[in-house]
């Protein structure tokens, strides 16, 4: 893929800044600062979990999962078991649209997004880092798990190497200044034109007018808060992302987690989903090849789960090592782990059989007192963790999504 | 296809929000009643579909018996059919029922209508909507209106235009033209270096591909692009020894790279065909920008690996010139500042140069080998070895080198370098190789840098470190600051040695120093200080890129940031940029239809957006031709080829091309090549059928296809000599013509491992024949075909499902069209038998036979409804036999394309009806594309 050479500041793919109205708050967070921040991930494995080999088999009991079994810090997590969204309990692979935002039926042909839950995050506590939020995705394939407040996909970031430049990389300041300030102009213009359109055009005009100041608004606060970071120095952070290009798959999952980890201990950012998305044709892990997508339409065939199993095996030994860096990095007066909610889950259920009940879902880290292994009742829907997390960012909005009532998944 | 009898101009004058007339309920009530609700009816309804419920109902949504029963697929084949005036009937009346869906009035126009439009405005070529992120989602064309303008593509937008912008209108003024000859290569990984050799007065190469199957590329040294821009690079080459057909010269482009015999992907810029053993000079063009370098792969069929090669391609020399300008200077100053008068300044180049001549495109060889060169230095050593002077280091190539004394007698240390800079430039460092290919004596292990005004006193040294040794990439020595002195020593205090002996040696050494003052370029800029100039600048600009005649008021804005950057810089083609820019970003650009002065330009801007993906040109404003011949002159003009491949890559779903990599166990020989040859061929033929109006049935079948010699290999037709694309006529049984058997359509139905009958069935009904699909029911278990050893086969695996009710009701009619395909692999290679995938020893290491052994015979047979079919010949007869569902699918694509929303089911009768006749392929486009911009609710003001 070519690479954008950019002089100016908005980069592609780039998630970035939103908040303005926090630019105030700013002051008043710094003096807080002595207590850490509080950070999560969202992580959306698109395929699903083999689930007789992700749930433990004895209730309560981790060392009964497979896949679990082998995680550290089993004492800081909590696998939750009957989750769903409704009105999605059998969907096609559209179903990882509406994973962090709960909206029903994903495939039919008018579907409408909604905003996804780590977008409302960043609403509420984006504003204090450079990057409101990070969005990563696998592939280039243009959406991943964050959807804006219009329902309009956020392009993920999914070159390693451009994320590290974004994050850590050195910029050519006054080039930007500069940029930043044309760009004002040029935003200045516009609105002058609508203004004028607004008094004179046709209604379809207005309706336009109407869409795109409110994406250029979203631009001007970017801008903003663009030029309030220009002051402070990017972290220095050497670049040892691995190069590995015999398992490309396996390394891109594994950068992509110490990214997000480099991301939190250097507060660059609070928020960061990862969408480990797929495309037709063949990974390659240690022990397997295929198409992911074929192997996970195994048909209860036990050649195909093997395969499937060790291509699973390969993602959840990158969290683990991932969980294992947070806990093992000091933050404040404990580690980042403790600071950091984990999230791990998927839009299937069962991908072999299309079916999204019963979603592989774990919760990691976080400070949360985590119960091991928590079986529900009955079917509850995944935007009631999703509010529950919400909460426990100390971002109060009542409800979210399909979420039905605060049925507390975690106690505060 | 004249005829648009009345009652079809009624139906599409319809398409707005009267209600039209429709037959009696009562009536289609009846037909319901006759014809479907003998399984469609109570508890227990075929398909889960109670029709009597459904019907009772006020509104529903009935696309989907809709096109079942336009399609002929309901009722079924062994049911009664009715007349096609009672099909009329109840088409008519379900198309009424429909609810009232009003498609968003606006869109935001794609990445690649955002680039094409401005790449015309400016007369550029660059290709930058790759690095926009795809926002199509999950629906089928760029233009579906449902996709919304985000922030994340404002902000791309904003920053594609800085980019293009200042590639065609550059501040710091543009890099003179060069020219430079190179014929040495880049040292490479020692495994491959035994396929070249030295060679008359060049290389003589044989085909090799690396261990992980990439094609393996030498690199060309002393190549360096100076800027982002278009080059000529000619070749020239020869066909050496006997191999049947051409040779193949493929053109590369990448970052370089050694010490690697798992080599990444390079850029595939072009390939050259050579026939003949005579030298001859061969030019491509390419985009390159600094830090690429050019690489050559060379391919035959039947010399794979030989080893100090006989025969292969000799390559004498490389010739590069750029980066190119149209003229000088560029035309697009003239089309977008027009008669103001240009001054053309050069820049720094009284500091570098002395030439004075202003014509950039001087075709002279001028090219300085290494920075030193440049900056006017010069080095000496502390001794040499005869044939290993100090000049080696400076050739541009490592494996060439400077030796400190041996022989006679030993040269003894401090071994050093000096390097002289008589015009105290700015260094910031050096750069340094190892000789290469050699047994290593010499190469530096430690060294420390020193520097002097006199050459006599050094100091203490300004930095010290350690190298590399057996690397044959440059390793920088960065300095703590940079260095202005004239003197710099590199002193060797450590180096390897086989025999403990005291020696150096060095491949290549160059001064690091700024590039900019190196380069000369050439400002061009505009003297007026007059502000209404800068109006008119910006005025002609945003009428063209709004398709609109403008008023004072409206421009406005745009006048007002032009001339903010005027006072503020005085930079006259500055401050028209930023006008330029807020054009380019604004509401009227991004959103279309934008706002036209009058309908006769709203229609002509929409009919460029769809035909060219741009902005109408000054030819086509000034038109005064009907609707439908302005539709006839943008679809002759060659632009029109980029609704072509809009088409194959959003409706055949190419764009899915690059992400399915064909195993290298299974199909060994899928290479480069067909990477790029597989989807030219698609799009000339998609192109050849739309321009010479062939009937819709030979998107279906035909014979003739669009083939070079390694397309036609491929798909084993003697005969086709080079590699450029031309017509080619089959034999009678050749199991090609038509999209279905192509290679790129067969690729993008797999995974590329295995083939699938589901998917490449899917693909058939969905994309050519337009049968709803609907997701299989929750109950069901699916699975996908997966051969592996000990596997039944594909076919047995899938017809399992078959024999369960529910899954038979669709699947039937899905799979068959897959059977029929299975002869083709996942790459479109004919085949007899499966293969099946064999285990590889250690780690795997490409090899032209694969790791496969054949598995079971393939058995293409099917039935679909009650036709039997016996392979591919059979299958195509089959459907061709239903070419208007074809003809009305192609319609319904294009006018989705076209209009960015499905038709609704009144548009959908509109299309069928259009599609009732002998149908071409070029007045399908001409008659959507008629009836769609007739009714454009476009608006003057």
């Amino acid at each position: 893929m070519r690479r954008i050479d950019r002089r100016n500041l908005l980069h592609f793919g780039a998630a970035l800044p939103l908040a303005l109205h926090s630019l105030a708050n700013r002051s008043e967070a710094r003096s807080n600062s002595i207590k850490a921040p509080k950070r999560i991930i969202f992580i959306c494995n698109s395929l699903g979990f083999y689930r007789p080999n992700f749930f433990p088999t004895e209730r309560g009991n981790l060392e009964s999962s497979k896949y679990l079994s082998g995680l550290a810090n089993r004492e800081k997590l909590t696998v939750f078991q009957n989750l769903f969204h409704p009105g999605m309990e059998t969907s096609n692979h559209d179903s990882e649209k509406s994973y962090l935002t709960g909206a029903a039926k994903p495939e039919a042909p008018n579907f409408a997004n909604t905003i996804s839950v780590d977008q409302i995050l960043a609403k509420h506590i984006g504003g204090d880092t450079r990057f409101p939020f990070l969005s990563f995705s696998i592939y280039d394939r243009g959406w991943g798990c964050s959807w804006n407040d219009q329902g309009v996909a956020i392009p993920p970031m999914h070159d390693t190497n451009q994320i590290f430049n974004k994050l850590f990389g050195e910029e050519d300041l006054s080039a930007k200044r500069r940029q930043i300030r044309n760009d004002q102009k040029i935003v200045d213009c516009l609105h002058h034109d609508m203004r004028r359109l607004e008094d004179h055009g046709t209604r379809e005009a207005k309706a336009k007018i109407a869409t795109y100041r409110k994406v250029i608004g979203e631009l001007e606060k970017r801008l903003a808060h663009e030029a309030f970071w220009l002051k402070t120095q990017k972290p220095n952070i050497p670049n040892t992302l691995s190069r590995d290009s015999e398992f490309a798959f396996s390394t891109k999952v594994s950068n992509l987690l110490q990214l997000a980890k480099l991301a939190f201990q250097t507060d660059s950012t609070r928020i960061i989903t990862l969408s480990l998305d797929w495309i037709y044709g063949a990974i390659q892990v240690p022990g397997a090849t295929g198409g992911w997508h074929t192997l996970s339409h195994h048909g209860g065939r036990p050649e195909v789960i093997d395969k499937l199993t060790r291509i699973e095996m390969d993602i959840i030994k990158h969290l683990n090592q991932f969980l294992i860096t947070l806990a093992e990095t000091p933050d404040g007066n404990g580690t980042l782990l403790d600071h950091t909610t984990v999230v791990v889950g998927s839009n299937f259920g069962d991908s072999s059989n299309h079916t999204c009940n019963n979603l592989p879902t774990f919760v990691a880290g976080g400070g949360m007192r985590h119960h091991a292994h928590r079986v529900l009742d009955k079917p509850t829907p995944l935007c009631n963790l999703w509010l529950d997390l919400l909460q426990c960012h100390d971002v109060d909005i009542g409800k979210f999504g399909s979420s039905d009532e605060n049925s507390k998944l975690f106690p505060v | 296809m004249r005829f648009l009898s009345l009652a079809l101009s009624l139906y599409f004058l319809c398409w707005g929000t009267w209600a039209q007339p429709y037959p009696h309920a009562a009536q289609t009530n009846e037909l319901f009643t006759k014809y479907c609700l003998g399984c469609h009816e109570g508890p227990d309804a075929e398909g889960n579909l109670d029709l009597s419920e459904l019907l009772a109902r006020e509104q529903f949504d009935n696309t989907l018996i809709f096109e079942n029963v336009a399609t002929e697929k309901m009722p079924p084949a062994e049911a009664d059919a009715p007349a096609p005036a009672e099909r009329e009937k109840i088409l008519k009346w379900l198309a009424n029922q429909q609810p009232a869906s009003i498609p968003r009035p606006f869109r935001r126009i794609s990445r690649y209508e955002f680039v094409h439009s401005i790449n015309d405005l400016l007369g550029t070529e660059l290709d930058l909507a790759f690095g926009i992120p795809e926002d199509r989602g999950t629906n089928t064309f760029d233009s579906n209106r449902r996709i919304q303008l985000s922030p994340d593509m404002l902000g791309s937008y904003f920053a594609v235009a800085d980019e293009m912008l200042e590639h065609a209108l550059p501040q710091m003024g543009f890099v003179k033209e060069q020219t430079w000859v190179t014929d040495k290569l880049l040292d490479s990984h020692e495994t491959y270096n035994i396929y070249v050799k030295d060679y008359k007065e060049g290389t003589l190469f044989s085909w090799t591909r690396a261990n992980n199957g990439n094609s393996y590329s030498f690199f060309y040294d002393n190549f360096n692009p100076p800027a982002a821009g278009w080059y000529e690079l000619t070749f020239e080459s020869a066909k050496v020894g006997d191999l049947n057909g051409d040779a193949s010269l493929q053109v590369h482009a990448g970052k370089y790279y050694y010490a690697d015999d798992r080599p990444q992907p390079q850029r595939l810029l072009d390939v050259i065909s050579l026939g003949s053993d005579e030298l001859e000079s061969q030019t491509i063009r390419a985009f390159l920008r600094p830090g690429e370098n050019v690489s050559v792969h060379c391919f035959h069929k039947d010399n794979f690996r030989e080893k100090a090669p006989k025969r292969g391609v000799y390559i004498r020399r490389l010739t590069a010139r750029g980066p190119l300008q149209d003229t000088w200077p560029p035309r697009r100053y003239k089309s977008l500042f027009g008669d103001l008068p240009l001054s053309i300044k050069p820049q720094n180049a009284a500091q570098v140069s002395s030439e004075t001549e202003t014509n950039a495109s001087s075709t002279q060889a001028l090219r300085y080998r290494s920075n030193l060169e440049k900056i006017g230095g010069s080095i000496s050593v502390s001794s040499f070895q005869p044939g290993m002077e100090k000049e080696n280091m400076l050739d541009g190539s490592n494996r060439t080198f400077w030796h400190t004394r041996f022989e006679p007698t030993l040269a003894k240390p401090p071994h050093f370098i000096v390097i002289k800079n008589p015009n105290r430039f700015e260094i910031t460092g050096l750069s340094y190789a190892t000789w290469t290919g050699g047994n290593g004596n010499g190469q530096v292990e430690k060294f420390e840098v020193y520097t002097s005004e006199n050459g006599v006193e050094w100091g203490t040294p300004i930095c010290t470190g350690e190298l590399e040794t057996r690397l044959a990439n440059e390793q920088p020595i960065s300095f703590p600051e940079p260095i202005a002195a004239r003197f710099i020593k590199l002193v060797a205090t450590e180096s390897f040695s086989l025999d403990g002996r005291s020696l150096a040696s060095i491949g290549k050494l160059d001064v690091i120093a700024s590039i900019d003052v190196n380069l000369t370029k050439k400002l061009v800029a505009i003297e007026s200080r007059n502000s209404e100039d800068l109006r008119q600048v910006v005025k002609r600009f945003a009428e063209r890129a709004f398709s609109s005649n403008l008023t004072v008021s409206e421009l406005q804005p745009y006048f007002d940031v032009a001339e903010r950057v005027f006072q503020r810089d005085g930079d006259f083609i500055e401050a028209a940029k930023a006008g330029f820019k807020a054009v380019m970003c604004s509401h009227r650009f991004l959103l279309a239809p934008g706002e036209h002065s009058s309908r006769e330009l709203a229609k002509k801007a929409a009919l460029i957006r769809i035909l060219w993906l741009s902005v109408p040109d000054e030819q086509l404003i000034a038109s005064d031709l009907s609707l439908r011949g302005q539709i006839e002159l943008a679809l002759a003009d060659e632009r029109s080829n980029r609704m072509v491949r809009s088409l194959c890559e959003q409706w055949l779903n190419l764009r899915a091309w690059k992400t399915i990599a064909p195993s290298l166990k299974l199909y060994p020989l899928y290479d480069d090549l067909l990477e790029h040859y597989l989807p030219l061929e698609t799009t000339a033929y998609l192109a050849y059928l739309i321009r010479e109006n062939r009937p819709v049935g030979e998107l279906i079948d035909s014979d003739y296809s669009f083939l070079n010699q390694r397309l036609a290999d491929h798909y084993g037709i003697e005969g086709i000599v080079g590699q450029h694309l031309r017509r080619v006529q089959f034999e009678m049984d050749t199991p090609r013509g038509g999209l279905l058997t192509m290679g790129s359509v067969m690729k993008v139905t797999t995974d590329g491992f295995q083939t699938s009958p589901i998917l490449r069935g899917a693909w058939i009904s969905k994309n050519i024949l337009g049968t709803p699909l609907s997701p299989p029911p929750d109950s069901v278990q699916a699975i996908e075909p997966e051969m592996s050893a000990g596997s039944t086969s594909v076919r047995e695996q899938i017809e399992l499902p078959q024999e369960s009710q529910t899954c038979n009701a669709c699947h039937k009619s899905i799979d068959p069209y897959g059977f029929a395909l299975e002869n083709y692999d996942a790459t479109g290679r004919w085949r007899n038998n499966y293969q099946q995938k064999l285990p590889h020893k250690n780690t795997f290491k490409y090899r032209p036979r694969g790791y496969f052994r054949l598995a079971g015979e393939v058995d293409s047979a099917g039935v679909v409804g009650d036709q039997e079919f016996a392979d591919i010949h059979g299958l195509k007869r089959l459907l061709l036999t239903n070419d208007r569902k074809v003809a009305y699918n192609f319609a319904k694509k294009f006018f989705e394309y076209a209009n960015g929303y499905e038709p609704s089911l009144t548009q959908r009768i509109g299309l069928l009806e259009m599609t009732s006749g002998e149908c071409r392929m070029r007045d399908i486009v001409i008659n959507v594309l008629e009836h769609s911009l007739e009714n454009l609710a476009g608006r003057g003001r």
